[in-house]
């Protein structure tokens, strides 16, 4: 399965990402259009800075998701098949649990549409605009690494 | 192959089924329900009643999941009780099922105060399907109700009630709303919220009586004082359903006590969700966590135990979310410390009242102990991280309540070591 890493290196935090990602999850799917549509597409990902570094931070579909556990209204759901924490609009009723819980922080409450916002990995699509539009390559979108440990 | 019993088909019952179904393929089990309805979203029936959520949008889980993971279900039978000694439980009919491990997920119900006319016709509680079924049925010829309790469940059966054009009062014993949840700031936010958008709430007061022949006509308050309405809906609190044990050895305070691997005193029988008692990390002890994410999370939790993990819980933090007319409120473990304890604890603030933004963390000896948040929410999962690790915040006390505090101000203060962040410099795997 398919998991997004950071270069932390490389990344020089200019936000590319962000925008790119407000762009691929709105009505009309271009810049120029997007600011002018009546709710404004919110990025998925922000790039947080500590000590100097840049760290794009975004949900992480965990395995064992707290959101999904959460979600009164089994509208966020496991696709164990896809490895990703999927969203139902329609069954969404805004009650914020999942904000209550995500242990990174990685769902922002959209209190207008109220629908939580959060990593699609723009499921649609064949990678995720945040790879494409990073200038240095810091976002890499590949198998899961396997991380040996002592 | 063994016989898993599990009484409830809600949220803890059904996190169960999942996880013993994820362990063990072939081992039968039985899910026991007595209501007449597969697993549905409990917390969603005042959306339904509000006629904002259709029917089959509140099905917890589709209709063939039973049959697709191989599960009995009995819906609308009654477990009478268990017998521990012979491992068997007994239904209202008298008859029988043994049980190799067992499960018990009764949930709770409202409790009805002992107050004249209680029992008349048109005194609701507000649990089940059924109730808001009965509830809608009554609103074409209802236009006027009072809801006995300000807590989360009463502020829901009102707000959805004013939504379908009934006149709602809610009667609060209590000097504030939600005072299981908010502190008196928070509270007041949210009471403007609700009384700009048409729900009455008096406050300090309690019914004494129902008054009405047949029909109800009126609510009698402590202070005198006489409410005209056709519908009471009673939400003063639940408690557990655990009569079915009683007898049965195991123990039980309010709620049936459960280990930290959601095991009660008898170990072929586990517990879990509103009906069980578990350790609370923030109050240090035992007690009942009546929430949906909680009674998930332990049935969970009990499903794997059950088919032969041996995961450990490492406790409930009491918490809950809600938005009412467009203003969130969350609270995490501590919201409120008692006046006299003050000097234990220290409390940081952040309140703009004019954006409804309001904010506080309760922290002791620079240790999270809870958050009150109205407005912003957004961090509301990092400080449940920091609570429940119980992380010192020494370091970042000050970056707490800014706007910009995020995940990265606490990833290095935390058990886990995320492999998403390369530095290509160190490591390259
Ligand atoms: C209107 C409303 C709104 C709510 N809103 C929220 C919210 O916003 N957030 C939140 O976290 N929580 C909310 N809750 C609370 C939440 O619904 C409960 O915490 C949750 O349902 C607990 O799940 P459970 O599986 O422990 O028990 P329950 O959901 O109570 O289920 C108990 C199950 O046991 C069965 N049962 C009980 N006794 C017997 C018996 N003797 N024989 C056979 N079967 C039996 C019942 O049929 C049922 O299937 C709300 C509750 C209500 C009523
Ligand atoms: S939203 Fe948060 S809890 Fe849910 S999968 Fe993403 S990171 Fe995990």
């Amino acid at each position: 399965m398919k998991q997004l890493y950071y270069d932390i290196e490389k990344c020089l935090g200019c936000k590319s990402c962000e925008f790119a990602c407000a762009v691929a999850h709105s009505k009309s799917q271009d810049l120029f259009g997007m600011i002018f549509e009546e709710s404004l597409s919110l990025p998925r990902k922000k790039v947080l800075s500590s000590k100097g570094k840049n760290y794009p931070v975004s949900c992480r579909h965990c395995k064992e998701p707290k959101c999904v556990e959460a979600c009164m209204a089994a509208a966020l759901v496991y696709d164990s098949q896809n490895g990703m924490v999927l969203h139902d609009e329609r069954r969404c009723v805004g009650c914020w649990n999942c904000v209550m819980v995500c242990p990174y922080g990685a769902i922002r409450p959209d209190l207008k549409t109220k629908i939580p916002i959060r990593c699609d990995r723009c499921k649609d699509k064949s990678e995720p605009a945040c790879v494409k539009a990073c200038p240095t390559g810091a976002i890499i979108w590949q198998e899961e690494l396997i991380l040996y440990t002592k | 192959m063994k016989q898993f019993v599990i009484i409830g088909n809600s949220a803890a019952g059904i996190a169960a089924t999942e996880a013993i179904r994820q362990r063990d393929k072939t081992s039968k089990i039985i899910v026991i329900s007595d209501e007449d309805y597969y697993a549905y979203c409990r917390c969603l029936i005042s959306y339904y009643l509000a006629g904002e959520l259709k029917e089959e949008m509140i099905l917890y889980r589709s209709k063939d999941f039973y049959e697709n993971n191989n599960i009995e279900l009995y819906l609308n039978r009654r477990v009478l009780r268990v017998d521990a000694k012979k491992n068997h439980i007994v239904f209202e009919d008298k008859s029988k099922l043994g049980f190799d491990v067992l499960l018990v997920a009764t949930g709770a119900r409202p409790k009805f105060p002992e107050i004249k006319g209680i029992k008349k016709n048109g005194v609701f509680g507000f649990r089940t399907i059924k109730d808001a079924k009965q509830l809608s049925g009554l609103l074409p010829v209802t236009k006027t109700a009072c809801v006995l309790g300000g807590g989360l469940v009463g502020l829901k059966v009102a707000d959805a009630l004013r939504k379908r054009n009934t006149e709602v009062k809610v009667i609060v014993k209590s000097k504030q709303i939600l005072s299981q949840m908010l502190d008196i700031e928070a509270a007041h936010l949210l009471q403007e919220r609700l009384e700009s958008n048409g729900i009455d709430v008096i406050l300090g007061q309690d019914v004494t009586e129902i008054i009405g022949n047949g029909d109800i006509k009126a609510v009698k308050l402590d202070s005198g004082k006489i409410f005209g309405c056709s519908m009471v809906v009673v939400a003063k609190g639940v408690s557990p359903n655990i009569e079915i044990i009683k007898e049965a050895g195991l123990k039980f305070n309010e709620g049936i006590l459960c280990d930290n691997f959601m095991q009660t005193t008898v170990p072929s029988i586990y517990a879990a969700g509103d009906v069980c008692e578990s350790f609370d990390i923030t109050l240090g002890k035992t007690t009942v966590n009546a929430i949906w994410p909680i009674a998930v999370e332990q049935g969970r939790i009990a499903g794997l135990n059950m088919a032969g993990d041996k995961l450990e819980y490492v406790g409930s933090v009491g918490m809950n979310s809600i938005e009412f007319f467009g203003l969130p409120a969350i609270s995490l473990g501590v919201y409120k410390v008692k006046e006299e304890e003050r000097k234990a604890f220290e409390e940081l603030v952040y309140l703009d009242r004019k954006a409804k933004v309001y904010k506080k963390l309760v922290l002791k000896d620079d240790i999270l102990l809870g958050a009150v948040l109205v407005g912003d929410i957004k961090n509301s999962g990092l400080y449940l991280r920091i609570i429940k690790e119980r992380i010192k915040v020494s370091d970042f006390k000050h970056k707490l309540l800014r706007e910009n505090f995020g995940y990265l101000d606490i990833m290095h203060h935390l058990k886990e070591k995320e492999n998403l962040y390369i530095h290509r410099s160190k490591a390259y795997v």
